[in-house]
């Protein structure tokens, strides 16, 4: 018996459409997310947030809200005092403020009472002396020296991170170039707006054990952190995700009501349940981050590629979250999709008093693709090449690597490019549709899974256990968490496969501490490719003992049998075969029928601090032309047609793939014309609400042509790579092009309001440059970069000319 | 917990009578307000007077040259139903919300909640609406133009309930348009409706969005009709001249008192305004010449 899941030909069930196998369960409104779950005896919790921006906490006085009937418990910072973070390196929040509030909606009281009137009624008696401190609401006011600090003395300016690297010999590269060109971009914070709120149920069991139900998209690591914040040794904790409704990061740190939850539920002793409302999910946000852009590069007089300075300035937020690894993502990845020969990152991130901003789909990515793409569209017209061009020209080559030292293997980039442009008819149309009417293009790369976990360690990446019952029934135990994008129907596709099984036959148990081995989490696109390649693993080794047994029982040598069908059978000679269920009996009868299989990513890290970020064991690539009507009097700008060629490796199921280049088209669209997380002077969010914060609906979605791309990666499972987030990357820059072939106007920023675009084309009436983008990036002195010698073989070494 | 009454009067005179014992009562039509602000917590009624029951606010019918639109008849039913007497309130009942919304929102809730924003107005001013209101007592017709008394305030008494619209039945083109970068489930940036009136002469503007209430363009109106009077335009149909146009949007544009906000700038605001209103008066116009071939 071999299994071999690189095999191209003959699948059974990997590559066929089909629905989820929980599809029905969340359309009939069977499946129970977090907030539909309830207790006996449970208590609705809830939150005081701050009204401040900043200030200083003087007092806390919750004794009348104590004493209200039906209030069951109050708690403030200083019942949750131990500072966490999701990264080891910022682990700088609390739960519940401890003497600061650093945004407007920091939490700094919860309650728990017996229902939720009594809840909010209680949160009103909660009277908190503020001391106002001033707001820093831009990366600017940040930078302030003479500015207030949000994090307190001794760490100078607000600056969080600072990254300084340099790859290769970026002057040479910039004097052997023959044209050299710079230019800033900006890119607003927007929001990940789940349609599922965020919410939390915790209960402490008669054995003293406390169980978690969130709405998360990694479990293991808000365990860890629960274990660290409520003083509890792990094993005393269990945490579940229940299915989860839409998560695009959002639930990828660990939130502050999910902390309060739990230690409600200690302090009282019940089952206490939080779910946030939207307003709060505006402020739990941990969002895009709104990032300044500067780049400049070298090109010789034929469009290579020669160096690249680039520069990134993000808004953080109040507190670190993911940041760390945001910053180092908004310069990793420019070099997956081009040869860029010598590269030098500076990036930078502030403290403000706003919502903290984390990872959103793309993680870090859109914004810096966003400038690179935009500004080899500059480039592409200094030099007289055609954009489509000058990407050809530059392209990365498959089984190869960066001068920042990333592994590239397989990369369909080429191949996305050709389909699209030809499928859209790009070239016939750009610079010759009607006045208004306009078409852009650009490609990206992403990540299938960051190479490294979030804390270090050198245990697998992720596990998936199957036990099979003597009936022949199949359970799958995986910690990876479905957030609809269907991870638990990929994980059983790829198992039945395997075990020649349909995907509904199993029976999938997912996300539960107590239950399912790790699996790091739903974020950096990973659970295909890690959770996939070690359900293969298990599946192979469930295999081979079935297939032990049922050899046996045929009188065949275990290699000479195949699984297909519900059938174990002789390969050549299809009647001699025994049902599933009879060759698990005759397993069985040999011993216990339970696998575990895991995955570790290869080592793949540069000899430099940050190489962590950006690794991973195969990037996806897509490429997208847009098509956009433009109001030239309005400013209204309507995207009307998509074409999206996105290299999946192999799509182990087509829908899901189609399901999740759509919904990042749809979402590119959103943050491209209308997303914005803006606030007033005192750092008051402008409309958290669905209404005021505006979302494409349907009727704002383009029609949207989806091409896959399927040439298998050698380490994919079956060949599969990610789709979740890379294909939403080249959509925000083809918007933008689109435009500026519709309108002639230069577009430098996101998101393009009609305000934004009027302004644009009155200054280009004015005979002034009509754009629509900063002038320039705020100043920050970065110092000397760490150098970087480029690895053999290296782009460096054979590209300049 | 909040104790709230909770009345269902099964007919017109049991509300008004129901109206008038319980001046505290929130009348509810199809909720789609009143049941945000509960939820939101911004209302806390003491009461809720229920008139999903009474079946002669869900009826309309012709008089004359007018249409009689009960209160309670929903926006699926004004674009199903009233297409062709009232062609520009059925546009802008095409633009409110999404299917839900329209199958339970009512032009009545739309006239309680009085927004600045709410669709219909623009369209009634535009019309020369009344609103037709009644309490136990009394029943009298309030002109739309008297309608809207303040931001979110209607001249609605205490113990008076709206029971239906009188809407003069288009004579003549009608358009109702809006700008935003989303264009369902929204409150629009701005919208305006004009109604040309060949028979009366007259010209009716309606603003939206664009102050702190529903508003008309008196002078931008008075402007066009007397150019056209004065040209003979209404019967020889002869084009607009470009500065005809221009003036006509400059004084819609001056009418609107837009301020700065979430959904757009005041600059912005009177732009578009201006643009809304040169392209209306073109299609409007253009419809007319059309018509008469
Ligand atoms: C998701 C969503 C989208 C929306 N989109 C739009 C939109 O695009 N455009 C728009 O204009 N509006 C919109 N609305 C607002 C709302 O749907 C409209 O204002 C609708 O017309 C309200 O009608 P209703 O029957 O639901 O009113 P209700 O909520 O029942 O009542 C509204 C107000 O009118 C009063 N009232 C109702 N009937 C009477 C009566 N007969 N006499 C006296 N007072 C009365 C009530 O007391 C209350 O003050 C939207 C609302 C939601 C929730």
């Amino acid at each position: 018996m071999t299994v071999d899941p690189s095999r191209t030909d003959d699948l059974a069930v990997v590559g066929t459409r089909r629905p989820k196998i929980d599809a029905m369960a969340r359309l009939t409104g069977e499946a129970r997310y977090a907030d539909d779950l309830s207790m006996p005896g449970m208590l609705v919790g809830r939150q005081l947030r701050s009204i401040h921006a900043h200030a200083r906490i003087r007092s806390v006085d919750t004794s009348r809200a104590e004493a209200l009937p039906g209030v069951v418990a109050v708690i403030t910072g200083r019942d949750v005092p131990i500072a966490y973070g999701v990264l080891p390196v910022s682990q700088d929040e609390n739960a519940l403020a401890v003497d600061r509030v650093r945004y407007v909606g920091e939490p700094v009281a919860a309650v728990a009472a017996v229902d939720e009137e009594t809840a909010e009624q209680a949160l009103r008696l909660v009277s908190v002396d503020y001391e106002p401190l001033p707001a820093v609401l831009s990366i600017e006011d940040a930078l302030d020296p003479s500015g207030v600090l949000i994090h307190g003395e001794g760490q100078g300016a607000n600056v969080h991170k600072a990254v300084a690297l340099e790859f290769g010999d970026v002057d040479a590269g910039f004097a052997a170039a023959d044209l050299v060109r710079e230019d800033v971009f900006s890119f607003a914070g927007n929001t990940h707006a789940p349609l599922e709120q965020p919410a939390t149920l915790a209960a402490l069991g008669g054995d003293g054990r406390l169980t978690v139900w969130s709405a998360t998209q990694a479990p293991h690591y808000l365990h860890r952190a629960l274990a660290r914040v409520l003083e509890l040794p792990s094993s005393r904790i269990r945490v579940v995700a229940p299915p989860v409704g839409g998560g695009f990061g959002a639930k990828t740190d660990i939130l502050p009501h999910e902390v309060a939850a739990a230690k409600l539920a200690m302090v009282t002793g019940r089952p206490v349940k939080i779910t946030l409302t939207r307003e709060e999910v505006f402020h739990s946000h941990r969002g895009r981050h709104p990032v300044q852009m500067w780049v400049r590069t070298g090109f010789t007089s034929d469009g290579r590629i020669t160096a690249m300075h680039f520069r990134s300035l993000l808004d953080g937020g109040a507190y670190g979250s993911f940041g760390v690894a945001s910053t180092y993502y908004t310069g990793a990845l420019q070099t997956t999709t081009y040869r860029i020969p010598a590269y030098r990152f500076e990036g930078l991130r502030v403290f403000t008093t706003k919502p903290p901003c984390g990872p959103k789909r793309g993680h870090g990515t859109p914004q810096p693709r966003f400038a690179v793409e935009r500004h080899l569209d500059r480039a592409a017209e200094e030099l007289g090449l055609d954009p489509v061009e000058l990407r050809l020209r530059n392209a990365v080559e498959p089984f190869s690597r960066t001068v920042n030292h990333l592994r590239i293997t397989s990369c369909g980039m080429r191949a996305c490019i050709e389909e699209v442009v030809s499928a859209s008819g790009y070239h016939g149309k750009k610079g010759h549709l009607p006045r208004g009417r306009g078409v852009g293009f650009a490609v990206s790369a992403y990540l299938s899974g960051a190479g490294l976990p979030i804390y270090w360690n050198d245990m697998p990446q992720s596990e998936v256990h199957i036990k099979v019952d003597r009936g022949g029934g199949v359970t799958v135990f995986s910690g990876a968490t479905d957030i609809g994008q269907g991870s638990t129907s990929t994980l059983a596709t790829i198992v039945a496969e395997i075990l020649g099984l349909q995907p509904e036959d199993l029976a999938m148990v997912t996300a539960d501490t107590d239950l399912t081995p790790v699996d790091l989490g739903s974020y950096s696109s990973r659970v295909t490719f890690m959770a996939g390649n070690a359900a293969i693993d298990a599946a192979s080794k469930l295999a081979r003992l079935v297939a032990e047994g049922a050899a046996q029982r045929l009188g065949v040598p275990p290699e000479e049998l195949v699984f297909r069908g519900g059938q174990v059978a002789v390969r050549g000679d299809p009647r001699k075969s025994l049902s599933w269920a009879q060759a698990v009996r005759a397993a069985s009868a040999r011993g216990a029928l339970m696998t575990s299989g895991v995955y570790w990513a290869p080592e793949m890290a540069g000899p430099y601090r940050g190489s962590g970020v950006g690794i991973s064991p195969a990037y996806s690539y897509s490429a997208a032309v847009v098509e956009v009507a433009t109001d030239p009097e309005t400013g209204e700008v309507s995207v009307e047609e998509v074409w999206i060629a996105h290299d999946i490796g192999r799509a182990i199921n087509p829908v899901l793939v189609q399901g999740q280049v759509e919904g990042s088209v749809y979402m590119a669209v959103g943050e491209a014309l209308m997303e914005e997380q803006s606030f007033r002077r005192q750092g008051v969010h402008r409309g958290p609400s669905l209404l005021d914060y505006k979302l494409p609906t349907t009727l704002e979605t383009p029609k949207i042509h989806t091409i896959l791309i399927e040439e298998p990666d050698p380490e994919g499972p079956f060949g599969a790579k990610e789709a979740g987030q890379g294909p939403l990357l080249p959509v925000i820059p083809a918007v933008a092009a689109a435009v500026e072939d519709a309108l002639g106007v230069v577009v430098h920023e996101v998101p393009i309001t009609p305000d934004r675009l009027l302004r644009a084309l009155r200054a280009g009436h004015r005979g002034k440059a009509p754009v629509i983008g900063p002038a320039s990036v705020p100043s920050f002195e970065f110092g000397e970069p760490e150098r970087v010698q480029p690895p053999v073989g290296s782009p460096a070494e054979v590209a300049v000319p | 917990m909040v104790q709230t009454t909770f009345l269902q009067p099964a007919s017109w005179p049991e509300a008004l009578e129901a109206r008038a014992a319980n001046p505290d009562a929130v009348p509810v039509a199809g909720g789609t307000d009143v049941l945000v602000e509960v939820n939101f917590g911004r209302l806390h009624p003491s009461g809720l007077l229920d008139l999903g029951r009474v079946r002669e606010l869900r009826t309309w019918g012709r008089e004359k040259g007018r249409v009689r639109v009960g209160a309670g008849v929903t926006y699926s039913e004004l674009i199903t139903q009233l297409r062709g007497d009232l062609p520009a309130l059925a546009t802008a009942a095409r633009t409110v919300g999404s299917p839900p919304i329209r199958n339970r929102g009512t032009l009545g809730g739309n006239l309680g909640t009085a927004s600045p924003a709410g669709d219909c107005h623009p369209v009634l001013l535009a019309c020369g609406a009344e609103v037709e209101v009644a309490s136990s007592r009394v029943s009298r017709t309030v002109p739309a133009d008297e309608f809207f008394v303040g931001p979110k305030r209607n001249a609605l008494g205490a113990d008076e309930l709206i029971s239906g619209v009188w809407i003069p039945r288009a004579t003549g083109p009608q358009s109702f348009s809006k700008v935003g970068t989303r264009n369902a489930m929204v409150i629009a940036v701005c919208s305006l409706a004009l109604a040309l009136h060949p028979d009366s002469g007259r010209v009716g503007t309606g603003i939206g969005s664009a102050g702190p209430v529903p508003l008309r363009a008196r002078e931008a109106e008075a402007f066009l009709e007397g150019h056209l009077a004065e040209r003979g335009a209404w019967e020889s149909k002869r084009p607009l001249e470009e500065a005809v146009v221009d003036r006509f949007a400059e004084l819609v544009s001056q009418a609107a008192a837009p301020i700065d906000d979430v959904r757009g700038s005041l600059r912005y605001r009177r732009h578009a305004l201006r643009v809304l209103a040169r392209r209306s008066l073109g299609w409007c116009w253009n419809d007319y010449r059309e018509a008469a071939r």
